[in-house]
């Protein structure tokens, strides 16, 4: 039952046991026999094969080093792990969070097996504007950024002795306000080209962190006027300049109905992490549209009866399009 | 902004009351313009800061202070000026600034010697100096980063703490932008160029300064100012050396008069060429430069004694071949220009310098045989030598002990070498596929290095000519306006790719800002205009009888396309093979004598001529065996009358015209189309064609033929009867030819006396219309987004090859493919993928590496031995492949152009290399240049570095510890030897 801590009707059961194996019968077809585990012996043709992430190679033979799946490119092998701590890749969107400021830098905890560095010089500064190398940068630091602030930040790469640094690119990035964190395994978030969006019908903003850090939260708009910006998106957060001088010209808070909804969003999230399925735009919407059709509270989301619909949902939803491939 | 009088001139240290007089006389105009973003409001108070960031201990010049001011009031500017001008002031302000503000300044350049002597130079100055180039990396953390433009371009992809803090980034040399492969390197840097910093472009003179303001002011959205100078600091003269004449006439005197006279007289002083065509064997156009007439001394021997004796040294001598370079160098040999003291000190440097070498790398020919060169005052500089040689010329020829310097067009860009004299022993230059004219701007930039600011009053030009020129080429070249500064932009697999792989990246925003977008939409109203103008001439052409004139002419075009098609199909290989037996008359079109005016008569202009032999044309690929003989096609000789001319190249153009026109008998091919009749009368022909009389003699045969048939008519072989021509379209063809043959008859129109001019006039008309289309067609596709199709066209490539996915995210291969940027980056993941690597031996895989970074073609290379021969095979194939999936997915792309870009030539010779043999020893291995080499070999460590990386991304340890090893394998001795300015 995937492990979930729920305790359904009979009926329920069944119907969540229905879908689930439908589920399975629809992704057995895709990748048969290629899970190894710690040990397994890979089948490699030729000699000629590129070793990849999660493999050794051990006298002839190529032997799996984690538990997942084999993926060939070519003739590249490498084993993608299933259930497994976050593996950065340079070029992620990570959510983190703050747990140390440090000379020029910021400590972040992102759910790897190491926590990762944020440098001053790596961050833009608000507004902004160009950085002067002054030291009164770095006594300001703690204005930018506390301990426990939730940051949101890209994988710059991996320095010689191993850490692992971070950057912000762009004025999107950075220090994430009025909203909910939730953390579900990184497996299930999928890297794809775009992991910040912008729910216009609910104001809310929701960034998929490849980490399985997972940000709900308000809209935050963009003040300055930057036309035809490159590097800003139309929908970048300005989340620096709105910390810094928010605290003063903006004491709004964030209404209500976008709070149901920032937690009808997580919840929806919430209950695709209980079940284990993948965490993406669509389907994270559906459910959020499917819980308001059925007019269910934010609260109700997290019962059995709304999980067995969800996957049943889902069921369907992959049937229809595995069908339509 | 007005003219400003130049007070005085200390750029150097000589007493500047010397220059006063002549300054005096010559205003010193600059021009300054400010291009603003729109919706921009002008900040109106111009605070000026307390204290200069830097004091210069001359005056400036009025386009340096005018920079300078802009740079005050923290605004990007581009200036355009001559090398010599002393644009450099202006980026070493800007340095200054930034590090008195604590902030960071990137500079960069295109070239990486360039970027060398820069940093040595602002090291100098500041000692807070970094320099990153693909070589070399000293001082990442430092506040004044001197780099590559493409090492800052693939910073900013990356995404360095340098692109948040650096305040102020200096383009040098941004006229490279033009640049047809690298060009697109400095619209991708400025686009996507932090917003928040500003910039300094510095630039040679090009006249659309105010276009390339305009564009950086749209996308960054600041106020560009731009300061434009044509002044320099001393005055040219322009002189012409007649070939095998021993005069030098001023053309164009210090004031920038064009001399027609003197000109003329120069002209009348060339020797004529003598030797007629056996000159320009090899298509060398310098044999008398380089030989000299025997007994004689060569021109450029004799020129460089005039100049040693008019004390116009020193000279640069420019030609344009690294061959040729040396040859003329050689010439020099019985001169000595230098003093026993000035031979002990350069030996002294040359030796300190050569210090680094290994013993046999001193013992090197080019090493040794150089030194005795040098100590007579002479050098040699191209892209040949070894790097380190190259730097001892450099620093020689500063010191002056270097009185006659021998220099490829290379010379001319970057740091300040100047001379008194610069010569151009060349008036042409081979670009690739043929010798045309120095364009007005090479020859801007080449001569800016005559004249040495503070030293000599003026500098000396020096144009030697071997052929009749027109004044008005010579006038164009010598005083025409610098080349425009054009957008040289195209996509790349890796640009797209790493503008994919980041979040924010949109391959389509970098091709909305960039500068060929801006141009193209710029050039909108322009077409727009030319419309026009057409559409009214068009307009204006007013034809009597208009309607039933041009029924009449689209008669004539389907007659005439009708009359084609069916000779088509009569000389068709297979049905007129078999009558082209040698001896047969033949009638063929003559060669009209003007393209452009098509006839409108229904008689053809044609002649007869007597068939010699016919010949199937050998296509490119090889399956053309294969095809069956009547597919193939043929080429017939015949023998005919034809006037022969010979035009300036040396290309005979031959010209078909009829027998009893003036003209010589000559056998000419043709294809199969050109005939128009076969007659059935065959001719005994001699065997023996070559002397002119028996061809005469031949053709007089023809021609009483012609006469005795003058009345019937000659019998002509039937295609039905005689040629069995047994197909449908034909029948149906002719029909329709007679059809329309008793349609001409009724009009009445044909018979006016003034058919032809009218038809004419309605035929210019049809074509302005067809122009107009065109324009409006160009008018679409500026207005839509340039490159829109290739970009989709590209992505599909990538999708097919599994570098992205459908929805544009970077799969492991495309990260893969980012990483390499050094070279073919799609071919290159291929193999990797493909496990090529993996089997090969370290040596071997950096031998293959080798066909990526070699792209000279020689000639006489050795083939690689048999292993390497079946290497370089397996990455042909590889590359076909890719080349195919290209091609399929609609990207223009030739696919065996593509194959043989990567060139074996220098396998062997990387092999031995990465097998620890001596640099000499392998250079007896290639007929190429030391330095040619040498550059390759580093560029192979560039991109075996960038392997690294994407081995460490895919993960496989053993491949990653592969390259590493590679890398430590070739990086030794001579061939990464460090510069002499670090």
């Amino acid at each position: 039952m995937r492990g979930i801590q729920l305790s359904f009707s009979n009926t329920q059961k069944l119907r969540l046991e229905k879908a689930l194996a439908q589920l399975e019968s629809i992704s057995s077809k895709v990748n048969s026999n290629a899970t190894v585990i710690v040990a397994d012996t890979i089948p490699v043709d030729e000699d000629a094969a590129l070793k990849g992430h999660g493999t050794l190679e051990m006298g002839k033979n190529v032997i799996a080093t984690v538990c997942g799946v084999v993926e060939r490119v070519n003739k590249l092998v490498y084993v993608r792990s299933l259930r497994a701590r976050y593996k950065p890749e340079i070029g992620d969107i990570i959510v983190g969070r703050v747990i140390e400021v440090a000379p020029k830098r910021w400590r972040l905890e992102i759910n790897f097996s190491q926590d990762a560095v944020l440098m001053l010089s790596s961050m833009n500064l608000p507004d902004g504007i160009q950085r002067r190398r002054t030291a009164v940068d770095e006594l300001n630091m703690r204005s930018i950024f506390v301990e426990s602030d939730v940051i949101c930040a890209e994988v710059r790469g991996f320095q010689h002795d191993g850490s692992l640094h971070l950057q912000a690119r762009s004025q999107k990035y950075g220090k994430l306000e009025r909203g909910k964190l939730l953390k579900i395994p990184p497996y299930l978030v999928k890297r794809r080209k775009q992991h910040f969006h912008h729910l216009d019908q609910y104001g809310v903003d929701l960034i998929f962190g490849c980490n399985g850090f997972i940000w709900v939260g308000e809209h935050v708009d963009v003040k300055d006027a930057m036309v035809e910006d490159q590097v800003n998106k139309p929908d970048p957060q300005n989340t620096n300049s709105a910390s810094l001088l928010g605290s003063s010209e903006e004491p709004t808070y964030t209404p209500l109905e976008t709070r149901q909804y920032i937690c009808r969003i997580a919840n929806a999230i919430a209950v695709f992490s209980a079940l284990s399925f993948m965490v993406n735009l669509e389907a994270v919407m559906e459910t959020v549209t499917l819980s308001l059709s059925l007019n269910l509270g934010v609260h109700e989301m997290l019962e059995a009866e709304f999980h067995v619909q969800v996957a049943e949902q889902e069921a369907e939803r992959r049937g229809t399009s595995s069908r339509r491939k | 902004m007005g003219s400003f009088k130049r007070k005085s001139q200390e750029f150097d240290n000589t007493p500047p009351s010397k220059q006063l007089k002549q300054n005096d006389l010559l205003g010193v105009a600059c021009v300054h313009d400010v291009s603003y973003p729109k919706r921009y409001v002008p900040s109106t108070s111009t605070f000026t800061l307390p204290k200069p960031a830097k004091e210069f201990p001359f005056t400036l010049d009025p386009f340096q202070s005018e920079a300078i001011n802009c740079l005050n009031n923290g605004e990007s500017v581009m200036v355009s000026a001559h090398t010599s001008a002393g644009k450099t002031v202006v980026a070493l302000y800007a340095i200054a600034m930034s590090l008195k503000n604590n902030q960071r300044v990137v500079y960069t350049s295109p070239i990486k010697a360039l970027s060398n002597q820069k940093y040595r130079e602002f090291k100098e100055e500041f000692s807070d100096v970094g320099l990153m180039t693909g070589d070399v990396t000293i001082d990442p953390n430092a506040s004044c980063l001197v780099m590559t433009t493409e090492i800052w371009r693939s910073m900013q992809y990356k995404g360095s703490e340098v692109t948040r803090e650096v305040a102020w980034v200096i383009f040098d040399e941004v006229h490279y932008m033009r640049d047809r492969e690298r060009g697109v390197v400095w619209e991708e840097s400025i686009v996507m160029a932090p917003k928040n910093s500003r910039f300094v472009f510095l630039s040679a003179t090009v006249p659309n300064a105010k276009e390339f303001a305009d564009w950086v002011a749209k996308v960054h959205q600041q106020p560009c100012h731009i300061v434009y100078t044509d002044y320099r600091p001393t005055p040219l003269q322009h002189y012409i050396f007649p070939s095998g004449g021993d005069g030098l006439y001023m053309v164009v005197d210090d004031k920038g008069k064009f001399r027609e006279d003197s000109f003329q007289k120069a002209l009348n002083a060339l020797v004529p060429a003598n030797e007629g065509d056996k000159k320009r064997e090899n298509g060398k156009w310098q044999k008398g430069l380089i030989v000299g007439k025997s007994g004689e001394d060569s021109d450029i021997f004799k020129m460089v004694k005039m100049i040693i004796q008019r004390q116009y040294d020193p000279v640069i001598c420019f030609s344009f071949s690294k061959r040729e370079c040396e040859l003329l160098a050689m010439q020099m040999a019985k001169m000595d220009l230098n003093n026993d003291d000035e031979k002990v000190n350069i030996e002294t440097i040359f030796w300190s310098a050569m210090d680094m070498l290994s013993d046999d790398d001193k013992k090197l020919p080019q090493v040794s045989n150089m030194l005795p060169l040098l100590k007579r005052g002479i050098g040699v500089h191209h892209s040949g030598l070894l790097p380190i040689l190259k730097e001892v010329i450099e620093i020689l020829f500063q010191e002056g002990f270097i009185k006659c310097l021998f220099a490829t067009e290379t010379f001319s860009i970057g740091l300040n070498m100047p001379a008194k004299t610069v010569v151009f022993t060349n008036v042409r230059k081979f670009d690739g596929d043929k010798f045309r004219w120095i364009s007005s701007g090479e020859y801007i930039q080449m001569s800016g290095r005559a004249g040495r600011r503070g030293i000599d009053e003026r500098g000396i030009c020096i144009l030697m000519v071997d052929e009749k020129l027109e004044p008005s080429t010579a006038k164009f070249m010598l005083k025409g306006s610098a080349d425009a500064l054009n957008s040289a932009f195209h996509l790349s697999y890796n640009m797209l790719l790493n503008q994919i792989r980041s979040e924010d990246g949109h391959p389509e925003n970098l091709l909305r800002n960039s500068f060929y977008q801006f141009q193209a939409d710029h050039a909108l109203p322009d077409l727009e205009k030319q419309a026009k103008i057409l559409e009214e001439e068009r307009n204006s052409i007013v034809i009597e009888e208009e309607d039933s004139l041009e029924r009449y002419y689209n008669l004539l075009e389907q007659y005439k396309s009708l009359k084609r098609d069916v000779r088509d199909i009569v000389f068709s290989p297979k049905y007129c093979l078999p009558f082209l037996q040698p001896g047969r008359l033949v009638c063929i079109e003559c060669t009209k004598v003007d393209v452009d005016v098509p006839t409108f008569s229904i008689e053809d202009d044609v002649t007869w001529g007597v068939i010699v032999n016919f010949e199937r044309v050998k296509g490119l690929s090889e399956d053309d065996a294969n095809k069956k003989p009547e597919d193939a096609n043929y080429t017939i000789d015949v023998l005919t009358r034809c006037i022969v001319q010979k035009d300036e190249v040396g290309r005979k153009a031959i010209k078909i015209v009829r027998l009893k026109d003036a003209g010589e008998p000559a056998v000419v091919s043709l294809p199969l189309s050109q005939i128009h009749s076969l007659s059935s009368v065959r001719l005994v022909i001699p065997k023996d064609r070559l002397p002119s009389e028996v061809r005469e003699n031949t053709l007089v045969k023809i021609s009483e033929v012609l006469n005795r048939f003058a009345k019937q008519g000659m019998p002509i072989l039937l295609p039905e009867d005689d040629m069995k021509v047994q197909s449908s379209s034909y029948r149906k063809a002719s029909n329709r030819i007679e059809a329309l043959e008793s349609l001409f008859e009724e009009y009445e129109i044909a018979k006016s006396p003034f058919i032809k001019e009218k038809l004419k006039v309605l035929h210019k008309k049809k074509e302005l219309t067809s122009k107009i289309k065109s324009i409006k067609r160009a008018m679409r596709t500026s207005t839509a987004l340039a490159f829109k199709d290739e970009l989709k066209a590209r992505k599909r490539a990538l999708r097919r090859l599994g570098c992205i996915t459908r929805d544009d995210f970077v799969e492991t291969k495309g990260k893969v493919a980012c990483e390499i940027s050094s070279a073919d980056e799609l071919t290159l993941t291929e193999l990797m993928f493909n496990g090529t690597f993996t089997e090969l031996k370290v040596e071997e895989m950096v031998s293959l590496l080798s066909c990526f970074v070699w792209q000279e073609k020689l000639q006489d290379a050795r083939k690689p031995r048999e292993e390497l021969e079946l290497l370089f095979a397996q990455l042909q194939d590889t590359a076909r492949k890719v080349a195919k999936v290209q091609l399929e997915s609609k990207v223009q792309i030739d696919v065996e152009n593509f194959v043989s870009s990567f060139r074996p030539d220098i396998m062997e010779a990387v092999y031995a290399w990465a097998k620890g043999s001596k640099f000499y020893e392998i250079m007896e291995m290639t007929p190429v240049f030391e330095g040619s080499l040498i550059r390759a070999i580093r560029r192979l460590e560039e991109v075996l570095q960038q392997l690294i990386q994407a081995a460490k991304s895919i993960g496989d340890i053993v491949l990653e510890a592969k390259f590493e090893e590679a890398v430590a394998k070739i990086k030794r001795d001579i061939v990464f030897a460090a510069s002499l300015y670090l």
